[in-house]
C-alpha cells in the first residue's frame, strides 16, 4: 500500500506468467473443487455464488505482489536456547540442555520455510447491484486456493469502497486453506450514493511459524451503482436575474402577466383589456395598466464538495455534501418543472459541468450527475482545489443571465468569499448552507459562531442565505421565502 | 479443550457486534479469544509441569502465563515478549533445581507454544480483528507449532535415552552443537 506504484508493475510481468503456468493446476483444482467444499467446515455455505462465479472459479485472480517481509516474531528464540544449554553445561544439569535443544528446534522451524505466494480464485458477489440509497447490501466472498501449496495462514481484507460503511460483519476473515479449499464470508455494507466500486482484495499470507509474511493484492472487480430518485421539491424563490423567455420568475418588467407592476400612459396599441377604465371614467384620461412580466431564469446549481465540505455533525452522520446533493436534487426537478434552465457545478478539484438546459433528457442526465458524478462522490478526492483557475473555469462556462445557488456548508472563508465574488460578478448568488456544527465542545461552539458570522455578513453583502439543520430543506425554504423580498 | 473453543468463539462474535454498534467504522482489534484461550492452556501446563521439580520456577512460569494474558488483552507484542522472557527464567530455575527431564521438556514446550499463540493472535488481532472468523487459522498455527516442539522435544528425548543417562553434560551440550552444524550445512 505504501510501496511505490512502480514496484508493483514491475511485478505484474511476473505474475502473468505465473498465472499461465499454473492454467494446468486451475483445471485439476477444479475437478476436486465439489469435494473441497462439501468437506471444508470453515467455509459457509456457497449456495449464493452464482452459476457465472462458480464456472469462472477455477481461474486464478489476477495478483500484484505488493511486499514481503521478515516479521522477527522469533528473534531471540535461539539466543535463549543456546543461554539454557551453556547454563545446562554450567550447573551440570541435562535436563536444560535438553529444554534448550527445544528452543533450537524453534528456532530452525522459524528459519525453514517461506512465506507462499497465494494463487486464489476470488469471486464476490452483491446481492443487488443497483440498490437505493440506504439499502442493506450482502456481499459474499469467494476464495478458492487454485495454487499447488498450501496456505497455512492467510487473511483476506476486502477492498470494501471507501463511501459504504460496513454494518455487519469485517470484511476480513483469517483461516487456513489446502489446495482446492475455499473459504467464504459474508459481510453487509449500507449503499450510499454514487459509483462505487470495490478496491483489490489484500491477501496477507505468512509461512506456518509466521516468520515471514507476504502481501498480495487481488483484483476481482465489483461494482455497484446508487442512484437516487429525485424527489420533487417545493417552490424555490429565485433572484431577479431572468432570461428574454417566458417563465415564472416575476420581474420589474411591466408588460403582460398576472401581478399589478405600474400605470403609465396610453400609447396607440396597447390591448384593450390593459387599460384602465375606472380611471378612464374617473378624470378621463386613457393610461394602461403594466403587469409583472414572469420569466423564465436560468440557474447554476452549484455544490460545494471540496474536502472540508465533507463535515458532519458526527462521523455516522450525513455529510453536508450529502445534504448539499440530495437538496440540489429537490431544487434540480423544481425548476425544472417550473421552466427553467437549470445546469449543475461542483466547487471540487474534479471538473463537474453540467450546463445549463431543459427537457426530459437534461433531467436524466442531471440525476445521473448528482447521483454519480465523482466530484460528487460521497468521499472527498485526494486533489488539490484551485481557487482562482476554478472562479476562472466557471466564469468562462457560467451563461451571462445565469444567477447561482449555492449550496455549502460554509465552514470556511473561501466558500464565503466566492459566493462574494460570483455575486459581484453579475450571476445573483443564493447560498444555501446545511447546517454541520453542533455545539458540544467549546472548539465546536467557536465553529458554529464562525459559521454564523459568515452568515450575516454574506447578507449584509446584499446576498440571500438560508439554513437548514435538522428540519428538511423544503421546510426551510418555505421559512425563509416568507422573510424575503423580491 | 474444544468446549472452550467454542465458548470463546462466541463470546468474540457476541463482543464484535456490541463493538460494531459502538464505533462501525474501526475493527476490534483485539486478539481473537480463542487465541488467548489456547494460549493460557499452553501456559498453565507448562507452570504445572515446572511446578513438579521447582514451586518457584512453576510460579514464574504462573507469572508468564499472566503476562501473555495481559499482553493479549493490550494487543501489546512487547508484553508478551517480557512473559516469555520470565518464563525462560522460569525454565532456568527449574532446571537448576533439578527438575526431570520429561518435566520440563513439556514446560518448555509448553512455554513456546502459548507465547506462540498470543504473539501471532496479537497479529491477527490488529489485521483481521477479533469479529472475524480466525478458528481455523489460530488451530492450524497453534497445531504446527505444538507439533514442531512435540517433534523436537521427542528427538533430543529419544536420542538422551539412546545414548544412555550417565552421559557427561558437556557430551550432550556437543551432541546438539553437532546437530546445529549438521542443519545448518544441509540447508
Amino acid at each position: 500500500m505504501s510501496d511505490p506504484r512502480g514496484a508493483a508493475v514491475a511485478s505484474d510481468s511476473d505474475a502473468s506468467d505465473r498465472n499461465g503456468e499454473s492454467d494446468p493446476s486451475a483445471d485439476d483444482a477444479t475437478g476436486r473443487e465439489s469435494d473441497a467444499t462439501g468437506r471444508e467446515s470453515d467455509a459457509d455455505a456457497t449456495e449464493s455464488v452464482d452459476a457465472a462465479a462458480a464456472e469462472s472459479a477455477g481461474a486464478p485472480t489476477d495478483r500484484e505482489s505488493r511486499r514481503e517481509i521478515e516479521t522477527d516474531r522469533w528473534l531471540g528464540i535461539a539466543g535463549a536456547a543456546l543461554a539454557l544449554v551453556g547454563l545446562g553445561v554450567l550447573v551440570r544439569q541435562s535436563s536444560l540442555v535438553l529444554a534448550g535443544a527445544v528452543g533450537v528446534g524453534y528456532a530452525v522451524y522459524a528459519r525453514a520455510g517461506d512465506a507462499p505466494t497465494p494463487t486464489l480464485a476470488v469471486t464476490r458477489s452483491v446481492s443487488d447491484e443497483t440498490p437505493a440509497p440506504g439499502d442493506e447490501v450482502r456481499v459474499t466472498v469467494r476464495a478458492e486456493n487454485v495454487g499447488e501449496g498450501a496456505l497455512p495462514d492467510l487473511r483476506l481484507v476486502d477492498g470494501v469502497p471507501p463511501g459504504l460503511a460496513v454494518v455487519d460483519g469485517p470484511a476480513r476473515v483469517g483461516t487456513a486453506l489446502r489446495p482446492g479449499t475455499a473459504v467464504t464470508f459474508e459481510y453487509i455494507v449500507r449503499a450510499a450514493r454514487g459509483d462505487h466500486e470495490w478496491e483489490a482484495m489484500t491477501a496477507i499470507t505468512r509461512d506456518a511459524a509466521g516468520a515471514r509474511e507476504r502481501t498480495t493484492a487481488f483484483d476481482a472487480p465489483t461494482a455497484i451503482a446508487c442512484t437516487p430518485e429525485l424527489s420533487a421539491g417545493g417552490d424555490l424563490p429565485l433572484r431577479g436575474l431572468t432570461t428574454v423567455h417566458h417563465g415564472r420568475v416575476p420581474t420589474d418588467v411591466g408588460g403582460a402577466g398576472v401581478e399589478f407592476h405600474a400605470t403609465r400612459e396610453y400609447r396607440r396599441g396597447d390591448p384593450l383589456k390593459r387599460i384602465d377604465w375606472n380611471r378612464r371614467a374617473r378624470t378621463g384620461e386613457l393610461s394602461t395598466v403594466e403587469l409583472r412580466e414572469e420569466r423564465a431564469a436560468t440557474v447554476v446549481l452549484l455544490v460545494d464538495a471540496r474536502e472540508s465540505a465533507y463535515a458532519a455533525a458526527d462521523p455516522d452522520a450525513e455529510t453536508a455534501v450529502e445534504a448539499s446533493v440530495s437538496a440540489a436534487g429537490q431544487a434540480f426537478s423544481a425548476l425544472l418543472d417550473g421552466g427553467d434552465r437549470v445546469g449543475i457545478a461542483a466547487l471540487s478539484p474534479l471538473d463537474c459541468w453540467l450546463p445549463p438546459g431543459s427537457g426530459t433528457v437534461h433531467a436524466a442526465r442531471g440525476r445521473e450527475t448528482l447521483a454519480t458524478d465523482p466530484a460528487l462522490a460521497p468521499t472527498p478526492s485526494d486533489e488539490r482545489f484551485y481557487r482562482s483557475l476554478w472562479l476562472r473555469r466557471f466564469r468562462r462556462r457560467i451563461p451571462a443571465d445565469a444567477q447561482v445557488l449555492f449550496f455549502t456548508p460554509l465552514v470556511d472563508d473561501t466558500a464565503a468569499s466566492l459566493a462574494r465574488r460570483i455575486d459581484a460578478h453579475g450571476h445573483l448568488v443564493t447560498v444555501l448552507s446545511p447546517d454541520p456544527t453542533t455545539t458540544e465542545t467549546a472548539g465546536q461552539r467557536l465553529t458554529t459562531f464562525e459559521r454564523r458570522q459568515r452568515l450575516r455578513a454574506l447578507r449584509s453583502a446584499g446576498i440571500r442565505a438560508l439554513e437548514w439543520g435538522d428540519d428538511s430543506f423544503p421546510v426551510a425554504v418555505a421559512a425563509a421565502t416568507r422573510r424575503w423580498s423580491r | 479443550m474444544s468446549d472452550a473453543v467454542r465458548d470463546g468463539e462466541r463470546g468474540a462474535s457476541g463482543e464484535s457486534r456490541d463493538d460494531a454498534g459502538a464505533d462501525s467504522h474501526e475493527i476490534d482489534a483485539r486478539p481473537p479469544t480463542v487465541a488467548i484461550a489456547a494460549s493460557l492452556a499452553a501456559a498453565g501446563v507448562a507452570a504445572t509441569a515446572a511446578s513438579v521439580a521447582s514451586p518457584t520456577g512453576g510460579a514464574l512460569l504462573g507469572v508468564a502465563a499472566l503476562g501473555f494474558l495481559g499482553g493479549s488483552l493490550r494487543g501489546s507484542a512487547r508484553v508478551l515478549t517480557w512473559g516469555a522472557a520470565v518464563g525462560v527464567v522460569g525454565l532456568a530455575l527449574a532446571g537448576y533445581r533439578g527438575a526431570p527431564p520429561e518435566a520440563l521438556l513439556v514446560a518448555a514446550v509448553g512455554l513456546a507454544v502459548a507465547w506462540d499463540i498470543a504473539d501471532h493472535g496479537v497479529g491477527l488481532g490488529e489485521q483481521v480483528g477479533r469479529g472475524a472468523r480466525a478458528r481455523r487459522n489460530v488451530a492450524v498455527h497453534a497445531g504446527s507449532g505444538l507439533l514442531v516442539g512435540a517433534l523436537a522435544a521427542g528427538l533430543v528425548y529419544g536420542v538422551t535415552l539412546a545414548v544412555g543417562g550417565g552421559q557427561p553434560v558437556a557430551a550432550l551440550a556437543l551432541l546438539l552443537a553437532g546437530g546445529i552444524a549438521l542443519i545448518s550445512a544441509l540447508r
